[in-house]
């Protein structure tokens, strides 16, 4: 029993695979009908199967699969030509194939699995009455097979009334269109496909079932469970390795450093080797997608042409099979989101039928997988309408976000611009779930669009679970491992030159190029000692859950390759570890959930958002509390962000020289360019005293110093009446303690002073 | 008569045992990885032949403070649920053979954390054996039920 247990299994492994390719030949006959070769490949592959269950006594199986086969045959021999309602009784047959055996391979048996009406429906796309009749010895189809008889009225086992079916055309599932098919095959899904792409010539599918069998033969099947272990033993041997090259390179034995030298080559290799007998081509999993763009396409009314490049392209098992789902939801959302009618295409100049390009390939380390469509691309008006109708984002956030941000909202939980729901997606769910789950993979998922050319979904993939790139950390005397996927850049803070942490309303932040990035801090959010002193500490910029920010560490090691360990429940349960690992010198490390720590640390969202607002270059539409330094000149009294403020200082007047056109100032062994905001804003009656005030702004090593009259107040005040009269150099204008005052365009006033001020950054990139 | 093997350890000056058939094994280490947030009562991770090993501080599932482990604690390291889990105690004990007979219920004087972890007592010649349930001794997620509260063990850790 257990050997007949076996051929039951290889027998099940076998169908399944051919079933695949079944599907991929079958969409791909309807494009060329004409392909013999094509046609004795499933006529094989389904014979094979019929051969198969036959012997193994799996009767309703073998019935279904001989009148699939007597239609193939009769297709194969020319009797007569593949039309769209044969094809989708084949396809129908395939599914119910793959029904029957996922029955096999969880029960044993056939199940209650139905396969009378396809063998009708089978059987009715058989033109010639004398065709011989599909299991004439079994008794089940008898009064199935006359239906052959009457091939051109519509099939009998039709569920629904033909004429319900050709009112609707091209409406419902596969099914519906197949039984209304005879009677309308204008609107067929597959006369649509077989239209599209008549000139095209060669299958590369063709060559590749060639390809594959002789592949089979040089193969062995093994279990992945062996692979798993196998791939963790590899993991422990990396880690042996890296201590012994760091042992080694203590002792300077030039012998035993030729050894670990070599040690490390085979081991790296070998590591490779391993993670290779786990991979594969990506193609496993794209080669469902065919069906899936023909069946929905059909039934949305859309023509659209499913291109692959790089299918060749591979990723570990696991990651595959976590792919999957995701993958298959952005198609059929670039399907039925993307892709536009082919009247509305035709009507914007394009070709009425939509091009899908599914894109794979290797990039840094990653597998970067594309789904890219030309059709309407993402309205940013409208992704934002919705997401402030559906409460994900508020006025204010969105009026701070620029397009490539508002677009990423459709990332965000309950959102969906569909402006009908329809039974493939708009349903609130898919791009959150696509989002986390790649997210759990280690991966990203980002989305370029332009509005009428298309949009490209890109996800980035790591190539294996088992082993990941990863930046380390120092904190507090621990070494803590950071998803390298995750890291944006690196900065350091330089305490020397003056660089700091800033807070906003007791959030801290740091400047990133003239945007406040907001800060979490490791030691704090891990309940460590709080280091005292800002200065000289790093942070990794980040990006998770859509957010971008820093998080401040001590020290930032290396990246190293490091070998995921699953965490035990109760480490789980902290909820900040991604896992554990052992780094070179055998100590344990822990990895972090950069989502979850970012969600801990609650990152202050709203104070930085609020302060977001005092930086040069955005204005915000509501009221505020603002922190302002209010200077006077003259009469005028001058408003600056509290932010833009470094340092206040007196320079005599005599210190002001001129350099060309400019007046600049020594400075901390520096020259400090100078803008008098008295001549930026236009009053030059001013009085000068022997020393004048002046307000130092200073990012990442540069230095303007804004010359005013004198320093009234700082204020801390809520601004509105703010009239927006765009005097030079102005932003507007408010009234702060009962008084006018005027808003200063810092930025410019800083340009004014230092043309390369911004575009002059030095490089705080040390890594990444 | 049935008996049965008991590896035996201290803590805070008790005698305690678990059934033999769970122990793994048993060693001194020194390097843990602290992990912050975590309850008290993990007292860290470390590597054990490329392992990593959960070490449960069983003087703070028992109620006490936490344990200094800046020096070298040793690690009786217990098979639980299928996986591997070391108890940190004080000094280890031999492995006794016990006949099943001179098992006793915890005695009722027994109160908070111990009796939450104590299936049982031996009375040994000169002393008495607490059999410790492994299972409950490695749940950290459970909250300790004495009245030496967790932020006791905290403060003992920070200082």
């Amino acid at each position: 029993m257990d050997e007949l247990g076996d051929i039951i299994q290889e027998f099940l492994v076998e169908s399944h695979e051919n079933l695949d390719q079944l599907d991929r030949d079958l969409v791909a006959l309807e494009q060329d009908p004409g392909s013999r070769e094509m046609l004795s490949s499933i006529f094989r592959t389904i014979h094979t199967i019929k051969g198969t269950s036959g012997f193994l006594a799996f009767h309703r199986l073998e019935t279904l699969t001989h009148a699939g086969e007597s239609l193939l045959s009769r297709l194969r021999d020319g009797a007569q030509n593949l039309n769209p309602q044969s094809a989708d009784a084949l396809l129908a047959m395939v599914d119910t194939v793959r029904r029957l055996l996922s029955s096999i391979e969880e029960n044993g048996n056939e199940g209650d699995v139905d396969v009378d009406p396809v063998i009708a429906q089978v059987a009715a796309c058989i033109e010639d009455p004398a065709a011989p009749r599909p299991g004439p010895a079994k008794a089940a189809e008898a009064p199935a097979a006359p239906a052959a008889g009457s091939a051109p009225a519509p099939a009998p086992a039709a569920d629904e009334p033909a004429g319900a079916g050709t009112a609707t055309p091209a409406a419902g599932a596969a099914e519906a269109v197949a039984a209304a098919a005879p009677a309308e095959p204008a609107t067929s899904v597959a006369k649509v496909l077989a239209k599209a792409a008549p000139a095209e010539p060669a299958h590369p599918e063709e060559t590749s079932v060639h390809a594959k069998r002789s592949i089979a033969d040089s193969s062995i099947r093994v279990d992945v469970d062996l692979l798993d272990s196998l791939m963790r033993l590899v993991g422990e041997l990396v880690l042996t390795r890296n201590q012994i090259v760091r042992g080694v390179n203590e002792i300077s034995d030039p012998a035993l450093a030729r050894t670990a030298q070599r040690l490390n080559l085979i081991t790296s290799e070998l590591q490779e080797s391993v993670m290779k007998t786990r991979m594969q081509p990506i193609e496993h999993i794209w080669s469902k997608l065919p069906r899936v763009v023909r069946d929905l396409s059909g039934s949305l009314g859309k023509q659209v042409k499913l291109a692959m490049e790089g299918k060749e392209t591979e990723l570990d098992r696991s990651l595959l099979e976590a792919v999957k789902d995701p993958l298959t939801h952005l198609v059929r959302n670039a399907v039925d989101h993307g892709v536009e009618t082919p009247e509305e295409r035709v009507a914007n100049g394009k070709p009425a039928q939509g091009t899908l390009t599914l894109r794979a390939y290797h990039e840094g380390g990653h597998v970067i997988v594309e789904i890219t469509d030309d059709g309407a691309g993402i309205d940013v008006e409208r992704v934002a309408q919705t997401a402030l109708e559906r409460g994900v984002v508020s006025r204010d956030q969105l009026a701070r976000m620029d397009s490539r941000e508002v677009i990423a909202l459709v990332f965000q939980p309950g959102f969906s611009t569909a402006k009908k729901v329809t039974n493939v997606s708009g349903r609130g769910v898919g791009m959150d779930v696509v989002k986390t789950n790649i997210e759990q993979i280690g991966g990203t998922v980002d989305v370029d669009s332009t509005l009428g050319s298309g949009t490209t979904w890109r996800l980035t993939i790591p190539l294996t679970l088992a082993i990941i790139q990863a930046l380390t950390v120092e904190c507090g005397d621990e070494r803590y491992a950071i998803q390298q996927v995750g890291v944006d850049e690196l900065v350091f803070v330089d305490g020397q030159s003056g660089q700091t942490i800033e807070h906003v309303s007791g959030a801290p932040v740091y400047r990133l190029r003239g945007k406040l990035l907001p800060l979490v801090r490791l030691d704090e959010t891990l309940g460590l000692p709080v280091r005292n002193s800002d200065r000289d500490v790093y942070i990794a910029v980040l990006q998770a859950d859509g957010r971008r920010f820093g998080l401040v560490v001590d020290r930032v090691l290396n990246t190293e390759e490091i070998v995921v360990k699953p965490l035990s429940g109760r480490m789980k349960d902290v909820g900040v570890y991604a896992g554990s690992t052992i780094v070179g010198d055998g100590k344990v490390a822990l990895i972090l959930d950069i989502a979850a720590l970012a969600r801990r640390a609650h990152l202050a969202a709203e104070a930085v958002e609020r302060a977001q607002i005092d930086l040069p270059g955005t204005r915000a539409q509501d009221s505020r509390i603002e922190r302002l330094l209010i200077a006077g000149i003259g009469e005028r009294r001058v408003a600056i962000p509290l932010d833009m403020v470094t340092r206040l200082e007196e320079f005599p007047v005599e210190r002001i020289e001129r350099v060309g056109s400019r007046e600049v100032v020594q400075y901390r062994d520096h020259i400090l360019p100078v803008v008098r905001l008295a001549s930026l804003l236009g009053c030059y009656d001013v009085e000068e005293g022997e020393t004048v005030p002046a307000v130092v702004y200073t990012e990442r090593g540069r230095s303007v110093a804004l010359v005013v009259q004198q320093i009234v107040d700082i204020v801390e005040d809520h601004i509105e009446a703010r009239s927006d009269l765009d005097d030079d150099g102005l932003t507007g204008s408010a009234v702060i303690q009962q008084r006018v005052t005027e808003l200063l365009d810092v930025r410019r006033a800083i340009l004014a002073a230092d043309p390369r001020f911004y575009t002059e950054m030095p490089e705080t990139m040390v890594g990444a | 008569m049935p008996s049965r093997q008991y590896a035996t350890f201290e803590v805070a000056d008790q005698l305690f045992g678990v059934d033999v058939a769970q122990v793994q094994e048993v060693l001194r280490f020194h390097e843990y990885t602290r992990v912050p947030l975590a309850p008290t009562s993990v007292g860290g991770l470390f590597n054990l032949r490329g392992q990593v090993i959960d070490a449960v501080d069983l003087r703070v599932q028992l109620g006490l403070p936490s344990r200094d482990l800046s020096v070298p604690a040793m690690n009786v390291i217990v098979s639980v649920d299928d996986e591997w889990v070391s108890l940190l105690v004080d000094r280890i004990g031999e492995v006794i053979e016990l006949d099943d007979e001179a098992f006793e219920p915890p005695p009722d004087t027994l109160a908070g954390a111990y009796r939450h972890l104590i299936v049982g007592t031996f009375k040994l010649q000169d002393r008495l054996m607490l059999a410790l349930d492994a299972r409950r001794a490695a749940d950290t997620t459970v909250p300790v039920p004495a009245q030496h509260s967790t932020d006791e063990g905290r403060l003992a850790r920070s200082a």
